[in-house]
């Protein structure tokens, strides 16, 4: 068996120092006492200790099935305690706490589908993370995220100028193919907003151009903002950090609103996603998002519906779709996607198992962005994954989103897999119809 | 013997039944007061045909992708509950009873049907005891606790085959059946056995967010 | 002894064995309650000695059982012994007349609750 190793974070160790009983009794109470309710009484009484979770998960899978990363083993090392001792636990129990609920979980929701009871076992994994970010135990490097966030509203330490700056450069590259292809900045009455993550202006740039290529192509009405507001991503979220969580979004959106799109068209981004159509709207008081959000997968098959953009070639090769589970899981968009899939490559392999039961990156919910101190333990924690990966024999992984993209390259490299991994946006790029290029 | 009878049959149950209902209804009550004092914004996301979409899927044995995975487990889970509610509300003694302190009646089932009934419930409950110490996962999470609701449950069963079967003092394991099941009325709006009363609401809820945000299955 | 007479004596010890053992039902009768009216039994029949019982019991009026009923109301001083109990208690209750088992079962089980005597529980009338 693969032995959990109690790993050394910066963070944590220096979060760890400062702390006092009094003060995880007092935090503890305070979070589950104020920001909890029905919910968490409901869950925790309801469930009857049945395990029927744990094969939901590919940590447990992937850890030779030990028990204490099934889901309800994470509950039982967290939230059971906290309930039972009303928060007088130890320094020690909480670093442990933040280790698994920060880095053994990647909030897949995977487990919500096997559980009887629906109980929401990320929902749970997300109140540990809050207690973890109001006692500073954050690790390091996702905390590091989160300062981004608050000091430049993006997630890359991306300066305002920056960004500008890159796209310009990508307007200027893309005329090279398309002489008189644009990036419209600050398009006040455009259709769309285009938003991104920071990771695409700070070293993915070639989605940016893909993206804006495509949207050229397809003759839309379309812009960038040239202000912060500009990235849709969100790892405050995932450290629990509601309070900055909710700055991003209302950034985004007033952003969107200011240039009166219609609608805020993302990224192959999934967390991003979870956070602008799922979660941030909630937290600023929104049932669903204040302005119409749609994921690039749908933005895909909408254009190739309404013959917006044309197949000119079909990718020969065998390809595989991973469905990541913030767009899939959290927005029903397999299908879809598989229909543009389809379009551009003749043969689709599928994994089993696929479409909402797809077997997470294990990069997600802010684990990858825990960075390098846990990237071992990450990638062993997923060799359920690898397996999947090569059973499809295939050597072309379409994975549409920035998480699944990472944790699938790591789990890749580890295995030895001989395998690439492409964005569709690259697929569609490389085979639609450019008529004036 | 005869006055513990009398007890257990008469006042006991009594009070058992109101402590069942007074208990739920204040379980319920305390939930949803809960949820509107502090989560109001979960009633917004409640969808009733997604929530029953799901309550109905989960209903259906092996229908769901993780009962698929778990057939035998499945198979056993689904006797249970359904011998536990149809001995229950169906045993032509339980009927009788009602029938004679209230007037009320309705159709009843076989003995003999029960009574195959009533062992695959205290089976049901072994296997699941089993489980809890052989199968790791489950192991983990098991403590002393979940023995002692699996022989809740048990008990009133037991106790109902000895009685019915004339093992051991009828008038004995008569009044051990009543009593254990009186035992576990009461406990059921207060310890995890309530996943009775919440279930339908845990899941219809989880149905709902996949349903209406997600756009996709929970099964 | 023969082998006819062997036969004989062999033949008439079966006849008899069996002429004793048939009549075991019909002496069992007294010690049960009449049920012929339920048709098909779901539980075995109840005990119940009629002689034995009183005596135990004490009861002298047989109207305590034997009761007579006229619109509605006990009639004082009649009894009704020369009847079956399904003569008026029909299968399915009728108004506020009680139907044959409840009315059974009241009398027996309601009697015994009262006083606090004799059998309560199913299997203790009910004996396998």
């Amino acid at each position: 068996m693969k032995e959990r190793v109690w790993i050394k974070d910066e963070g944590i160790e220096r979060g760890a120092e400062a702390l006092t009983p009094e003060r995880i009794e007092r935090t503890i109470n305070a979070v589950l006492g104020n920001e909890t309710g029905a919910r968490l009484m409901a869950y925790v009484e309801t469930c009857v200790h049945c395990g029927l979770c744990s094969e939901a998960c590919h940590f447990y899978l992937s850890r030779d099935k030990d028990p204490s990363y099934a889901p309800v083993g994470k509950v039982k090392q967290t939230i059971w305690p906290m309930l039972k001792h009303k928060g007088k636990v130890s320094v020690e129990f909480m670093k442990q706490a933040t280790q698994i609920a920060q880095t053994e979980c990647n909030l897949c929701r995977r487990c919500v589908q096997y559980c009887p009871f629906g109980i929401d076992i990320a929902y749970m994994m997300s109140l540990v993370r809050r207690i973890v970010h109001k006692l500073e135990l954050t690790p390091l490097y996702i905390q590091d995220t989160a300062h981004s966030h608050s000091a430049t509203l993006n997630q890359m330490w991306v300066k305002d100028d920056e960004w500008i700056d890159a796209l310009h450069w990508q307007e200027d590259e893309i005329r090279e193919e398309i002489p008189n292809a644009r990036i419209p900045l600050e398009k006040e009455g455009a259709d769309i907003m285009y938003s991104v993550i920071g990771p695409e202006p700070k070293f993915r740039t070639q989605l940016i151009y893909q993206a804006a290529v495509i949207m050229n192509v397809a003759g839309l009405n379309w812009t960038m903002p040239a202000t912060p507001g500009w990235d849709n991503s969100d790892m405050a979220m995932f450290t629990g950090d509601s309070e900055i969580m909710a700055r991003l979004k209302r950034a985004h959106f007033e952003t969107a609103a200011r240039l009166r799109v219609k609608k805020i068209v993302m990224g192959e981004c999934g967390h991003a996603f979870r956070s602008v159509y799922d979660t941030g709207n909630r937290v600023l008081g929104w049932r669903m998002p204040p302005i119409p959000v749609i994921h690039a997968l749908e933005f895909y098959w909408d254009l190739l519906n309404e013959g917006r953009i044309k197949v000119a070639k079909q990718i020969e090769e065998p390809v595989t779709f991973h469905d990541p589970c913030n767009v899939v899981r959290g927005r029903g968009l397999h299908e879809k996607a598989r229909e543009v899939v389809r379009a551009f490559c003749k043969n689709l392999v599928e994994m089993h198992p696929n479409r909402e039961h797809n077997l997470c990156c294990a990069a997600g919910g802010g684990v990858i962005n825990c960075g390098p101190p846990f990237k071992n333990a990450r990638v062993e924690s997923n060799s359920a994954k690898a397996e999947q990966l090569k059973a499809t024999g295939v050597k072309l992984c379409i994975a549409p989103c920035h998480n699944c993209h990472g944790g699938l390259d790591d789990i890749i490299h580890k295995y030895g897999l001989d395998m690439e991994l492409k964005f569709l946006g690259e697929i569609i790029y490389e085979c639609m119809e450019k008529p004036e290029a | 013997m005869e006055r513990i009878y009398i007890l257990v049959s008469g006042p006991l149950a009594w009070i058992a039944w109101s402590v069942l209902i007074l208990g739920s209804i204040y379980r319920l009550w305390q939930v949803f007061s809960l949820a509107k004092q502090k989560e109001q914004v979960l009633f917004s996301y409640i969808s009733l045909k997604y929530a029953l979409r799901s309550i109905i899927n989960w209903s259906i044995p092996w229908n769901t992708t993780n009962m698929r995975l778990h057939p035998i487990f499945t198979g056993v889970a689904f006797l249970f509950h359904i011998g536990f509610f149809v001995i229950l509300i169906f045993l032509s003694a339980h009927v009788i009873m009602i029938e004679e302190g209230f007037g009320l009646s309705w159709p009843t089932i076989p003995d003999a049907l029960a009574d195959v009934m009533a062992f695959l419930v205290v089976g049901a409950c072994i296997f699941f005891g089993v489980r809890r110490i052989v199968r790791p996962e489950v192991a983990f999470v098991t403590d002393w606790t979940d023995f002692a609701l699996l022989g809740l449950v048990a008990a009133p069963f037991l106790t109902g085959i000895l009685a019915y079967h004339q093992w051991g003092d009828p008038l004995l394991m008569t009044i051990l059946h009543m009593l254990s099941a009186e035992i576990l009325l009461i406990s059921i709006p207060f310890t995890r056995l309530v996943h009775m009363l919440f279930a339908p609401f845990t899941r219809g809820y989880i149905g709902s967010e996949f349903g209406m945000v997600r756009h996709v299955k929970d099964w | 002894m023969t082998p006819r007479r062997f036969s004989f004596l062999l033949g008439a010890s079966f006849i008899v064995a069996l002429s004793v053992l048939g009549a075991i039902p019909a002496w069992t009768q007294d010690t049960v309650l009449k049920t012929q009216a339920f048709g098909t039994l779901t539980r075995p029949v109840a005990l119940f000695d009629h002689d034995t019982h009183n005596e135990k019991a004490g009861l002298d009026d047989c109207a305590i059982c034997h009761h007579v009923y006229r619109n509605g109301k006990l009639v004082a001083g009649e009894s009704s012994e020369d009847k079956a109990c399904s003569d008026c208690h029909t299968l399915q209750g009728q108004g506020r007349q009680p139907g044959l088992r409840v009315a059974y079962h009241t009398a027996c089980a309601g009697c015994h609750t009262t006083k606090a005597k004799g059998p309560l529980a199913c299997g203790q009338c009910h004996r396998r």
